[in-house]
């Protein structure tokens, strides 16, 4: 075994065994803690690949952004600590990840399948005449013949490819623009009102609790109550 | 090779190859052995560093307030950090009873790790550094977000409420102040055309033909916001508001003692020096400069830095959470992002090489020309921004006067009523 692949099933075990802690742990605190490992097992991984921007973002973006996210949700979930967090939807969570699993294996996996849908029971009836079609079998790169490597200029690469009309250009551009409305939306809720405002605001609240305070004391002075309303009113 | 100019890198090599000539049977195994020395050398360095630093720093900022500073243990209190060290070792490791004993414990090494794995990437001198990725200034950032995460363990492993509060403080300003400080290395990393920290400071020098010229004189906003950004990042004074005694006893670490508390002083110490060096880095040049040996050049830029860092610590009073937030978010992230643009757009308008000019249009003009441009328009980005919050501050200090005065009158009513 080169020293490589030795590192490949360390880390692998390291991430499997995280995610098993995940989800198999009773404390939500820990659980967030492991699936950060989990995250720095898989940036490992792309270390191995020797992609190291990839490795970095996703350090960056997973282990610095998105379960630190996690960890504040946790934290500022009241009562957690004392909480057991239980459910019943463990079969249909396994179901899930069962199929996902399978869907994953066929497109990037080694096995090419042959999907006829023509000859489906149901989907036939839509897809009566679409003709059999492969399905997955990423090229496999047998282990005699060497890999080759990732080019010098893979972050140029990828760079252009964001901003290349033919590649990547439409999706960043609607991330960035997902991007753009979220934050204008953070902004937006957590905006300083302006004097103005708080002035206009006060007034209203004013208007409502004099309306209240009017509306309560006509009821009050109204003979509308029941006479074991008012009773037990006195009794206390 | 000129031996003082190229102690490091003589040293460097001598050392490797005896370490190659030991293993020569497995030249895997040397890499491993040479990487493991280079490591244990570069924590060694960091961890010493961060004894003098602290007596340094002590001395200094005795020197501002108009004290002595450390002066009892030896000459000029020199062995003050050991009496330190010592009295950290030899005090009881407590734990609190209900806390989340692996989490707690774990804390302090992670904060240790994640400060000290930045100095793998920092260049010394020319052809020495841990490692050259092309992704340095990426790794920087990314292995600065980690040391979130180990003030999170402390804060929920202590199970205490100060701790907690400190923990999301810093929190708060950690993910806050990544913002800016990203945006400010941009216009570095697009100048050099790399992410490379050797590349970088390559481009400061005037090897292959560059100007020469420190990227503080093409960015002076980027250098200043990221300055403040990085003492904010360390969460050193003024910035220090994570660990407030005042307010929430002493933040995230209030429950550690000995040993574990030490761990977090020399993460701070550390991280802050690592600050101090990639800002020297980044804008001044790193290890570049005339006649002196390079990395006696960057330490001396880092010292720099870091006597900043020390005066700013024994002048300013701790700001408060909402004047810490407003800066981050109202000033430095406006301004860097109309910054950022402005430098890009001048960057692709004035190019100073031929082919690019060449391939993609824009005036050529000489290095030179090209920097002086580039600081009016950072200055005039600074200064015009200065000016607008200036102008905003006084409008909404008058509106604040305004409601109070309008909330006298009506207590007057009131009270006449």
């Amino acid at each position: 075994m080169t020293v490589q692949q030795v590192l490949f099933i360390v880390i692998s075990l390291v991430v499997l065994g995280a995610a098993l802690f995940v989800v198999t742990t009773r404390n939500l605190f820990r659980a967030a803690l492991m699936m950060m490992l989990a995250f720095f097992g898989i940036a490992g991984l792309f270390v191995l690949l020797e992609i190291g921007l990839f490795a970095v973002a996703q350090v960056l973006i997973y282990i610095g952004a998105i379960s630190i996210l996690v960890i504040f949700a946790v934290m500022l979930t009241r009562g957690m600590q004392g909480m057991v967090p239980r459910n019943s939807q463990a079969i249909g969570a396994a179901v899930t990840a069962a199929i996902i699993f399978a869907v994953l294996l066929l497109i990037l996996g080694p096995l090419r399948v042959t999907i006829d849908l023509a000859r489906w029971p149901v989907i036939s009836l839509f897809a009566g005449n679409a003709s059999p079609r492969e399905v997955g079998g990423i090229a496999w790169t047998p282990a005699d013949r060497a890999i080759p490597p990732v080019p010098e200029t893979y972050i140029a690469d990828f760079g252009r490819a964001l901003v290349d009309l033919n590649q990547y250009l439409l999706p960043f551009l609607l991330i960035a623009f997902l991007v753009d409305v979220v934050l204008a939306g953070a902004i937006f809720i957590a905006r300083q009102r302006r004097p103005a405002e708080v002035i206009e605001e006060r007034r209203l609240r004013a208007e409502e609790d004099a309306e209240e305070a009017e509306a309560m004391r006509r009821a009050s002075a109204s003979p509308a109550l029941p006479e074991g309303a008012v009773a037990s009113a006195v009794d206390h | 090779m000129n031996p003082i100019n190229d102690l490091l890198k003589i040293l460097s090599d001598f050392v490797a190859g005896i370490v190659s000539g030991i293993f020569a049977f497995s030249p895997f195994l040397a890499d491993l052995v040479t990487m493991g020395l280079a490591a244990v050398i570069l924590c060694t360095f960091a961890a010493l560093s961060f004894m003098g630093l602290t007596y340094v720093e002590r001395k200094v900022v005795a020197r501002i307030q108009d004290r002595l500073g450390p002066n009892q243990a030896g000459p000029f209190g020199l062995l003050q950090p050991i009496a330190d060290g010592i009295k950290m070792f030899t005090k009881e490791d407590t734990t609190p009873a209900n806390a989340d004993r692996w989490v707690y414990n774990l804390a302090p090494l992670v904060i240790a790790i994640f400060a000290l794995t930045t100095y793998a990437v920092l260049p010394f001198a020319p052809g020495v550094v841990g490692t050259n990725l092309n992704v340095g200034v990426f790794y920087l950032i990314a292995i600065g977000s980690g040391s979130i995460v180990a003030i999170l363990m402390a804060g929920w492993g202590s199970n205490n409420k100060y701790a907690l509060l400190g923990a999301f403080r810093t929190v708060a300003q950690l993910v806050g102040y990544e913002v800016p400080m990203l945006l400010n290395v941009l216009p570095v990393v697009m100048m050099a055309g790399s992410m490379s920290l050797v590349d970088i400071i390559n481009k400061q020098t005037t090897l292959d033909g560059n100007p020469g010229i420190p990227f503080i004189v093409f960015f002076p906003l980027s250098a200043l916001v990221f300055l403040i950004s990085g003492i904010a990042e360390t969460g050193r004074s003024p910035f220090d508001l994570l660990e407030a005694e005042s307010e929430i006893v002493a933040g995230f670490h209030v429950e550690y003692s000995g040993m574990k508390f030490a761990l977090f002083f020399l993460g701070e110490y550390v991280n802050a020096l690592a600050v101090a060096f990639v800002f020297s880095t980044f804008f001044l040049g790193g290890y570049a400069g005339p006649i002196l040996p390079p990395y006696v050049w960057l330490l001396l830029k880092a010292a720099l830095i870091f006597f900043i860092f020390m005066w700013l610590r024994g002048t300013l009073p701790r700001i408060r959470i909402d004047q810490m937030h407003n800066l981050n978010w109202k000033f430095f992230v406006p301004v860097s992002i109309v910054h950022l643009v402005v430098v890009m757009a001048l960057m692709k308008l004035f190019v100073t090489d031929p082919a690019q000019a060449e391939a993609f249009g824009g005036i050529l003009v000489a290095p030179i020309v090209q920097a002086v441009i580039l600081f009016v328009a950072s200055m005039t980005v600074l200064l015009v921004s200065l000016a607008i919050a200036a102008r905003r501050a006084r409008v909404l200090r008058l509106q604040e006067e305004a409601i109070l005065e309008q909330r006298r009158a009506e207590n007057l009513a009131a009270a006449r009523a």
